[in-house]
């Protein structure tokens, strides 16, 4: 199989990496692979989602938008860029529509209010005095609200750089900039959220 | 490299890209010895160091929730409703299209060549068959054979060397 898809696409498209040979056989068909990059890549899209538009529900609506889109995409993946890139250029677009189009105002509202729908996982070590865990809460909450106020293009580049450990030059294929540009981004980013969060050191 | 922060451009500082990396924790051992190094005589850049590890260690506590566990189901179903009844059915079969597409391919030429020779009307009329004649035909050779008795009976002499007809 592998030799075959080589051979058809050549051998620069499938020494891209793995991913790509995956989407490359669910262009011939096969829905196993696909079923293979929905298990490998579900979790760090949803995640990416969740902390763009920091909702939950929207996050996972978005990502099957996301998914859906890579399979409608199939017959004519030609892979030019890693497959990740292409990827998380997808997530990153639905992600700054969907925060120009407000969907994620009843969040905004529910960040000014209080945090109770938060994930349960932000809930720490169960040694934690109660008092620990308020101030535990109150911190992320902080965060949360320092990474929401970076504008849209910044907070990408951020969550790119922090929690998905992308290269510059990835960041820049997504955003479709310069590596220049995406380190101005970042430092610009982690500058405000230094100035956001100095309380907190 | 960069270019150093826009607040420190009258001095000798750190590139503002290889302290966010610093910051990180992704440079490696070298660079981190010698970006320690500068640290320890520029309090400026030590300043947005620390700051920026700060913030870096604070976004690590933030962790998303637990994907829904019928995400998979809702996609697939979603998927499903995008595909064409001819893919549907096809299916089942598409494995043997994608290992063996074209030995399949080979035989089913084969077999639309053959059926088509099969089909073909030949040129020769078919044995055992019997000629139609039509009725002009009929009675043009009746007359024939007419004209051919009348001339018979006028020559009786040469009746015996001529075959019978």
């Amino acid at each position: 199989m592998q030799d075959r898809v080589q051979s058809s696409v050549g051998c620069f498209a499938a020494a891209l990496d793995y991913d790509a040979e995956l989407m490359l056989r669910v262009k011939e068909g096969d829905d196993a692979s696909f079923g293979l990059l929905l298990e490998k890549h579900r979790t760090s899209v949803v995640n990416f989602l969740y902390r763009m538009v920091q909702n939950q529900a929207v996050a996972e609506e978005l990502a099957q938008e996301v998914f859906l889109r890579v399979y409608r995409s199939r017959s004519s993946y030609e892979p030019t860029a890693k497959f990740t890139t292409w990827l998380f250029r997808i997530a990153t677009h639905l992600a700054l529509n969907a925060l120009r189009d407000g969907k994620n105002e009843k969040l905004q509202e529910r960040l000014d209010d209080d945090s109770s729908d938060l994930p349960t996982r932000q809930v720490a070590d169960q040694r934690q005095t109660v008092e620990q865990h308020l101030v535990y809460q109150a911190r992320l909450d902080e965060v949360r609200k320092a990474v929401a106020t970076l504008p849209d293009k910044q907070r990408a580049a951020v969550l790119m750089h922090k929690y998905e450990e992308m290269e510059y030059s990835q960041i820049a294929r997504v955003l479709s900039c310069s590596e220049s540009a995406v380190k101005s981004l970042l430092f610009r980013a982690y500058e405000t959220l230094r100035a956001r969060l100095a309380h907190m050191a | 490299m960069f270019g150093v922060p826009e607040n420190l451009k009258n001095a000798v500082h750190e590139d503002s890209a290889i302290l966010v990396e610093y910051s990180a924790r992704k440079l490696n051992a070298a660079e981190t010895a010698r970006v320690d190094e500068h640290l320890k005589a520029c309090p400026d850049c030590r300043g947005i160091a620390e700051g920026q590890r700060a913030v870096w260690e604070a976004m690590d506590g933030w962790e998303a929730a637990p994907v829904s566990p019928d995400f998979d189901r809702r996609l697939y179903q979603r998927i499903e409703k995008e595909v064409s009844w001819l893919e549907r059915l096809m299916r089942p079969f598409r494995p043997l299209f994608v290992r063996h597409g074209l030995p399949i391919a080979a035989t089913a030429c084969l077999l639309l060549v053959a059926g088509v020779l099969l089909q073909r009307p030949s040129d020769a009329p078919v044995s055992g068959g019997k000629p139609e004649i039509s009725a002009e035909q009929a009675e043009s050779a009746l007359q024939e054979m007419e004209m051919l008795r009348e001339f018979s009976r006028m020559t009786p002499a040469a009746d015996s060397t001529q075959p019978r007809m």
